[in-house]
């Protein structure tokens, strides 16, 4: 089972069992039916913003769901609430049946939270930070060495070990900052925007480990401003902006939230043209998004792409070109918020 | 897992030694430049003897009675005078060898008893020192003052006098002089023998065999210093509860781990340990350095537990109270420097203004250690030791409660709120 890809392009794989990685797995007593954290209309305000406003989703056993919204947008303050970093001012957390409240100490052990800054100790070697987060977690002295040795190779930080991570590179620095969360194998990680500020390729190990976690069992809470990433890795996805969840489900399910399941881009002069006045238009189309140059559309209800073509070519302006393509999540954000997740 | 907690910043410290050097090195630096700047050149540790010299150019009686009382009894112990030319007096001053150059001028002896001329001596000072030349130049001002009483009261047996040093009288005339004085000191030996107006310095009991006999001036300096870097260093360990905070290595922490009095107390007796090295180091190497013995050992790191235990409590609520850290760090650098100068750690506190030695000084905890510890040390050696350590035991047990409620006040609300 590969996992990383080391500069030499060795792959790193386990002599105990070549299919799982023992360091990885978990054993949850959980079924997929049941969530594993379920959040109730959580709530936070900072004075007169509010930053979380009655946020709602759950988490079942094995899966990713991601947190996807425009920096600013709450999941930070989402994900420290969930952890207990923050303390909400309405709203329930709940960790495999349990309220947070109830019993933190337990719920702290089912999950990993991995913050968005790094949280590593930057004299110390990539093996002490682990054994010393591991010994944090209530692991023995035994046990921390021997799952941080586990760690680094799984994390191809082997060769590194025993060098301080002051001298690592960002992403390099990235991984340790996951792995500390990982000692006590939690059921459920929280993973606050872990791919900021790397380079692709360090993106893309850090991508692939986390898809390795969940093949191994592990619930992740994924928050990000990727696309891309929320597209590829999460299982489920919610939308969040100005702190209330816009709208959350598979990703073809969010798609088809944007009437059927293709976009209209018509590119023409649109300056001074109000579609809205053009007959019978805003019965068949709803604009997702309108610029001098070019107009986005979706049909108002599923219909022949080739019908509707026939229909925006006799629109009052001179079309200079019509392409389709499926919706992306950045379309599905346009439509919910009417601006852009970029921007 | 206060074990564990330790460990980890102890090695963190190791591996990052240059703010902990800095204050350590500093304190010894400075106890040397003062020290020897205050003359504690020689091996004693102790004011050394002024070493200067005497240019005679007159070649006469008076040059050569002081030639001969200069190296008698007491004076001996303080003075060092060294004859020799001009031309050589010079040179061993550009050498920095002697503080001051003393020139008797010729015709000194003549010119004072014929009173044909105003006489006076030629004192050149050491610009590179500052006390021993100071020294003398007190010394000088006191013989100038006794030869001009002497003068004035003694003048009319000058002539005689004059005439007995050039050998033109027989032993009658001597004779004659010498009564002549021995009158007039007795006359005026009642007010001279027994002076009317004394004073009295009463010496200490020695109570404790092995109280220091004499006092060092390096380890007097060293004690204030390192009482005063302590409070720095103090400062330096217990805002890495700050770093831990900006490096969001605390909120990892409170991930994990639902009570944070650990971790809190963790940074506490680490920063108790690292002071105690500290102590070790400074007072320890400085007394290698310096050469200076510490007869009295086992109350000296009683009282270096307890100072270590106040300040740590002291910095703790610093750190509860202010929670930004740049502000933290201007606030600690003030809180730091108020305790060493006003408890006299830099300065002898008997030097400081009136109202801050009497009313401030003696409060503060930092004045209790120093001074103990140097009246234990360099004094009469029977200083409350025990009485002063439990007093900054409990001023430390005092703030450490302080910290823990206004830390707990603070995170009960989150460390990200």
């Amino acid at each position: 089972m590969e996992i990383f890809h080391r500069p030499d392009n060795h792959r790193l794989i386990c002599e105990h069992c070549p299919l799982i990685l023992p360091c990885l797995t978990v054993n949850p007593p959980y079924t997929r039916a049941m969530s594993l954290l379920k959040v109730d209309r959580l709530a936070k305000s900072f004075g007169a913003i509010r930053a979380v406003d009655g946020v709602s989703f759950e988490v079942r056993p094995g899966e990713i769901y991601g947190l996807l919204g425009p920096n600013g947008a709450g999941k930070t303050t989402t994900i420290s609430m969930v952890c207990g970093l923050l303390k909400s001012d309405a709203g329930e957390v709940m960790l495999a049946g349990i309220p947070f409240g109830s019993d933190p100490k337990k719920a702290k052990s089912i999950m990993g939270v991995v913050p968005q800054e790094l949280a590593v100790y930057e004299e110390l070697t990539a093996r002490e930070n682990l054994e010393f987060w591991g010994r944090i977690a209530g692991l023995n002295s035994a046990t921390a060495k021997s799952r941080a040795a586990d760690l680094l190779d799984a994390l191809s930080l082997a060769d590194r070990a025993n060098d301080a991570v002051k001298n690592f590179s960002g992403g390099m620095k990235r991984r340790i900052n996951l792995g500390c969360a990982l000692l006590h194998r939690p059921q459920l990680l929280l993973l606050d925007e872990p791919t900021v500020g790397i380079d692709p390729q360090a993106r893309m190990n850090i991508l692939e480990f986390i898809r390795q976690l969940q093949a191994n069992g592990t619930a992740v809470l994924y928050t990000t401003h990727y696309l891309e990433e929320a597209e590829s890795l999460c299982n489920r996805i919610g939308i969040i902006d100005h702190g209330r969840l816009l709208a959350e489900g598979k990703l073809n399910e969010l798609q088809e939230r944007i009437s059927g399941d293709r976009l209209f881009i018509l590119e023409a002069n649109f300056n001074g043209a109000s579609p809205d006045n053009w007959p019978d238009f805003k019965e068949h189309f709803k604009v997702i998004q309108k610029t001098e140059r070019q107009l986005i559309l979706a049909a108002t209800s599923p219909r022949d792409p080739s019908e509707c073509l026939k229909e925006l070519l006799n629109l009052p302006v001179q079309v200079e070109n019509v392409t389709l393509k499926r919706p992306s999540l950045n379309d599905v954000f346009l439509q919910l918020t009417g601006r852009d997740l970029r921007e | 897992m206060l074990r564990i907690l330790l460990a980890k910043d102890l090695r963190r410290a190791r591996r990052n030694p240059l703010p902990w050097l800095i204050n350590l090195i500093v304190p010894l630096v400075m106890t040397a430049l003062i020290g020897l700047v205050f003359g504690g050149g020689d091996k004693s540790g102790a004011l050394g003897r002024i070493r200067f010299a005497v240019v005679d150019e007159d070649r006469s009686v008076l040059s050569d009675m002081l030639e001969g009382a200069a190296g008698q009894r007491e004076s001996n112990q303080y003075l060092e005078p060294v004859f020799m030319d001009r031309a050589a007096a010079l040179r061993e001053i550009n050498a920095n060898k002697i503080s001051a150059v003393l020139i008797i001028r010729t015709n000194f002896l003549h010119d004072y008893l014929t009173a044909s001329a105003p006489v006076s001596m030629q004192l050149i000072k050491n610009p590179a020192e500052s006390i021993h030349p100071a020294v003398l130049e007190e010394l000088l001002g006191a013989l100038t003052t006794g030869l001009s009483e002497l003068s004035r009261n003694f003048n009319s047996a000058f002539p005689g006098w004059q005439s007995v040093i050039a050998g033109k009288s027989d032993y009658h005339q001597v004779a004659a002089l010498i009564e002549s004085a021995g009158d007039k000191l007795q006359s005026v030996k009642n007010f001279i023998n027994p002076p009317l107006v004394g004073y009295e310095k009463p010496e200490p009991e020695a109570s404790h065999p092995k109280a220091a006999t004499s006092t060092n001036i390096f380890a007097y300096l060293l004690i204030g210093l390192a009482a005063m870097f302590l409070l720095f260093l103090a400062n330096n360990a217990m805002t890495d509860l700050h770093r831990e905070i900006r490096l969001r290595t605390f909120e990892r922490y409170q991930t994990m781990r639902q009570t944070l009095w650990p971790f809190i107390f963790g940074k506490f007796i680490f920063t108790v340990v690292i002071l105690l090295i500290c102590s070790a180091i400074m007072l320890g190497g400085g007394g290698l350095i310096f050469r200076i013995q510490w007869p009295r050992l086992p109350e000296m790191l009683a009282l270096c537990f307890g100072y270590a235990c106040f300040v740590a409590a002291l910095f703790a609520s610093l750190v509860a109270v202010v929670p930004d850290e740049r502000r933290a760090g201007v606030l600690n650098t003030i809180v730091g420097m108020a305790f060493g100068l006003a408890g006299g750690c830099a300065f002898p506190p008997q030097q400081l203004p009136a109202f801050l030695r009497e009313h401030i000084s003696t409060q503060l905890p930092s004045y209790w250690f120093a001074e103990t510890l140097r009246n234990l040390e360099c004094g009469s050696g029977d200083a409350p030791w025990i009485f002063i350590t439990i007093k900054l035991v409990g001023a430390s047990l005092l703030f450490i409660g302080l910290a823990t409620v206004l830390l707990h006040r603070r995170l009960q609300t989150g460390t990200k709120a």
